[in-house]
């Protein structure tokens, strides 16, 4: 038994969620993120901001990641990093870069006793108390759709599109730039000519403070003119336009039908008959017949996306229509879904089940910790053969 | 006037430090232990003392880890981040005594001064006492969280006294299978001498202990989600009435996303940070306690103790032509320092860009004496220097030439060299031991960029 263990008695175990757009960072056993901030830096002398997912070379994401770890711990949550243990919430499809320059910037530079990386899919089982469950994470740039059984993550299941709160903001980017109308004064003025204006922060205020998902019923009218072709008379009267101010002298017109529209995105269904609700039922199909039943009784929806006033009727709205069609009814005989509602904000679900795991006695051995990163240098992946059984 | 203006963070003079990344001498360290320059990156960052930067009260860190890092006096505004005060009112109550008057009595809210949001606004009624009566909101799923909590506790438990069983129950079935063996009993003799055998695997675990698990409440699943209100397809949004996802994420644990349920926050501590050295964990930076201290109990920057170099701004730089440039050099400490210039060899990951020619022979730079300075008081010391070397003394600054020959057509012209001077190395010995102080000889390898090379057209 390592010398360190009964450690974890007092609560200074960082969990981190490191996400695309916000990172949730927080000590174990709170309910709540210290901290949900943005995943980005400023750079010091230029002011100019930078996104730390976006990287060139390894180099640069070290630096990224050893920049914003400081402001995490040294502004945010006030811990000591040197031989602490922490807690990562990650997805499963987190890329290998990423993983190894986060334990390196963690053990090497900021010399932390342990590192737990956990599936945050799975960690969000945590906060319900159950361990079967279909999870669905609709985050920023992509939406993962894994089958949970028994606590394992069914990976031959897995669903995922890159269509999230990304392409939320460039639907809606297209769209005001065609139509949007900006006014400064007594001068109107359409908003292609100034596209400058129309920051990411800005579409992002937008989205949040004024779209909404829509209906299922109007949706689908909306679908037959925009997908199909159908005349635009049939569109429903669209709700009230928003005059959104841009700064201190212009505002900017959002046409009531782009607050509706945008997050249709997610929801039209691409060449391949995919979008965010098909991939739940693929992902059931996916997975072993006598599964298919009890996950579809335990749809788990996290993901800062989800958060969208409308978006979780929707889902189940289109589920339901969905099962009907012939393409499901053939395959799948289920007449109802059931949905769990965890104990958070589907933002920060995967952190707050991070924050359970890191609680617990059993954290040490079930953690990477320096001295065994030192002697292999890299850690144990799920997709590497080479190293599975060795943690 | 000796030395040039610069910004204090100028990239013109870079230093390399022990981590192989050039600073400027502004952003460094120098341990004492190891003699080494330190950079940020090479340093390990302690948390020190927490304090809130509103009321600059100091907390201790205990404390302040069960209050989350937030004061319990200081607020801030949901709506803009600003620190919110406390105002008083009177308000007119009924007197109890005498149920047909009222009497004033003083009533406190807290308002923004700067968007002048008030806890008013957001109908959250004014207290009697000025501080601490503002409690925090209470989160609706506490309850099932703690009792998820409390269950994966057992479980955790559990699995760790069964992982130790196993541990020692396979060592003692092996001991068994051996006795079952054991024709002549031998090895059981000689086990129950040890006490091998009768000796439970580990006091603590008892057998047949079980921890007793109690199944927790199934998690509740939903068929359906309320859908849209009605009225977002009729009625115009207010967009003032709307939180941004800062205000909301501010707010992690509730996220409101209509601005009357904003509720003053607690201001965030902020800590002062000491830095130790990652070689010899010896303490190059610890600050003063109190937070309205600005001084330092350690406080090992490299400026205190490294000779500070500066350009003079040069004359034409000419592609293949030596010029006379001159640096300025100043002692940042209290006795004579010794210099000494070498060529640089290898390559450190600079740019040189210009071939320097350093002076051979040693210089001193006169140490700092603040008074004299001021006084502008003759310096007290000949140090007969060389004018084809030294082009200006000036109390403990020092003026050297050096010729460079840029080697590029365009572009900055940069050198590198390193420079040699004595340390005196107070640290190593204790005042007590009447020993002289050890003198050291450090060495940092410099770069000096001077700027673009003027065309020769």
């Amino acid at each position: 038994m390592p010398l360190y263990e009964g450690y974890t008695s007092d609560k200074n175990v960082v969990i981190f969620d490191f996400g695309a757009a916000y990172t949730k960072c927080g000590v174990a056993g709170e309910m709540c993120p210290r901290c949900i901030i943005p995943s980005q830096l400023k750079d010091q002398k230029t002011g100019k901001i930078k996104q730390i997912w976006e990287y060139n070379t390894e180099d640069e994401l070290y630096e990224n990641l050893k920049d914003f770890l400081f402001i995490l711990y040294f502004r945010h949550i006030l811990i000591n990093p040197k031989d602490r243990r922490m807690v990562v919430c990650e997805s499963l499809l987190c890329p290998e870069i990423f993983r190894e320059t986060l334990a390196k910037v963690m053990f090497k530079h900021y010399e932390v006793g342990s590192v737990l990386f956990s599936p945050g899919h799975l960690t969000a089982m945590l906060t319900l108390g159950t361990n079967t469950g279909l999870v669905m994470d609709v985050g920023y740039n992509e939406t993962l759709v894994i089958p949970i059984y028994e606590g394992i993550p069914v990976i031959k299941a897995l669903q995922s599109l890159p269509v999230a709160s990304k392409a939320i903001h460039q639907r809606m980017k297209e769209m005001l730039l065609s139509n949007g109308k900006v006014k400064t004064g007594n001068e109107e003025y359409s908003l292609s000519d100034k596209p400058e204006l129309l920051t990411e922060e800005i579409l992002e205020d937008i989205k949040v403070r004024c779209c909404f998902t829509t209906k299922w019923d109007r949706a689908k009218k909306i679908h037959d003119v925009t997908l199909y072709g159908a005349d635009i008379s049939n569109l429903p009267s669209p709700p009230p336009s928003v005059h959104y101010p841009l700064d201190g002298g212009s505002i900017l017109v959002i046409d009531g039908t782009i607050r509706e529209q945008v997050c249709e995105v997610m929801f039209e269904q691409d060449n391949e008959q995919v979008s965010v609700t098909t991939l739940l039922l693929d992902a059931i199909i996916q997975s072993p017949i006598d599964m298919r039943v009890e996950l579809s009784q335990n749809i788990v929806i996290l993901g800062g996306t989800a958060l969208l006033p409308g978006f979780l009727h929707r889902i189940q709205m289109e589920l339901l229509d969905l099962i009907k069609q012939p393409r499901y009814s053939n395959v799948l005989a289920l007449k109802k879904f059931r949905y769990h509602q965890a104990p958070a904000k589907s933002n920060y679900t995967s952190w707050l089940g991070g924050s359970m795991i890191g609680s617990l006695e059993t954290l040490p051995s079930k953690s990477v910790s320096r001295d065994q990163y030192t002697e292999s240098g890299k850690l144990s992946d799920w997709c590497n053969l080479a190293t599975v059984g060795q943690s | 006037m000796a030395g040039t203006l610069s910004l204090p963070d100028s990239e013109v003079v870079q230093y390399l430090c022990a981590c192989k990344k050039w600073n400027s001498i502004y952003r460094l360290y120098i341990c004492r232990r190891c003699f080494k320059i330190r950079c940020g990156d090479c340093v390990l960052h302690e948390v020190d003392s927490p304090y809130c930067p509103n009321c600059l009260e100091n907390m201790p860190s205990a404390e302040a880890k069960l209050k989350k890092n937030r004061c319990t006096n200081c607020f801030d505004c949901p709506s803009c981040g600003h620190t919110l005060t406390t105002r008083a009112t009177s308000q007119m109550i009924p007197n109890p005594d005498d149920p047909g008057k009222s009497t004033p009595k003083k009533m406190y809210y807290l308002a923004c001064g700067f968007c002048r949001w008030t806890t008013r606004d957001v109908a959250i009624p004014d207290k009697p006492i000025a501080s601490g009566a503002w409690e925090d909101m209470e989160n609706p799923d506490a309850a099932r969280i703690s009792t998820l909590l409390e269950h994966y506790q057992l479980l955790a438990q559990k699995e760790k006294v069964e992982k130790e069983r196993k541990k020692y129950s396979r060592r003692r079935s092996h001991l068994m299978y051996a006795a079952s063996m054991d024709k002549y009993g031998l090895v059981s003799v000689a086990a129950k001498r040890k006490g091998l055998i009768s000796a439970g695997p580990n006091p603590t675990i008892k057998e047949n202990e079980e921890i007793n698990i109690k199944t927790i409440k199934e998690a509740v699943t939903v068929e359906e989600f309320p859908p849209l209100p009605d009225e977002i397809f009729t009625e115009p949004i207010q967009l003032t009435k709307k939180t941004s996802i800062s205000q909301r994420l501010a707010m992690s644990e509730f996220q409101p996303s209509e601005a009357v349920e904003l509720y003053p926050r607690r201001k965030h501590l902020l800590i002062r940070r000491s830095l130790r050295c990652k070689e010899c964990e010896h303490n190059l930076s610890k600050p003063e306690f109190n937070p309205l201290s600005i001084k330092f109990k350690i406080q090992l920057i490299a400026l205190l103790y490294i000779p500070e170099i500066r350009v003079v701004p040069p004359g034409e730089l000419k592609y293949k032509k030596d010029t006379k440039i001159v640096l300025t050099f100043s002692n940042p400490v209290n006795t004579n320092t010794k210099i000494q210039f070498i060529q640089a060899e290898g390559n450190e990951g600079e740019k040189v860009t210009a071939k320097i020619e350093l002076p051979k022979k040693e210089l001193v730079l006169a140490h700092r004496d603040v008074p004299a300075m001021y006084a502008d008081m003759p310096a007290q010391q000949d140090f007969k220097d060389d004018s084809s070397v030294v082009s200006f003394r000036k109390a403990n600054k020092l003026g050297i030439i050096f010729k460079v020959t840029p080697l590029v057509q365009e572009g900055d012209v940069k050198v590198c060299f390193v420079l040699k001077h004595d340390y005196l190395n107070t640290a190593a010995t204790l005042p007590s031991e009447n020993e002289e102080p050890e003198i050291v000889w450090l060495e940092h390898r410099v770069t000096v960029n001077l700027g673009p090379v003027t065309s020769s057209k």
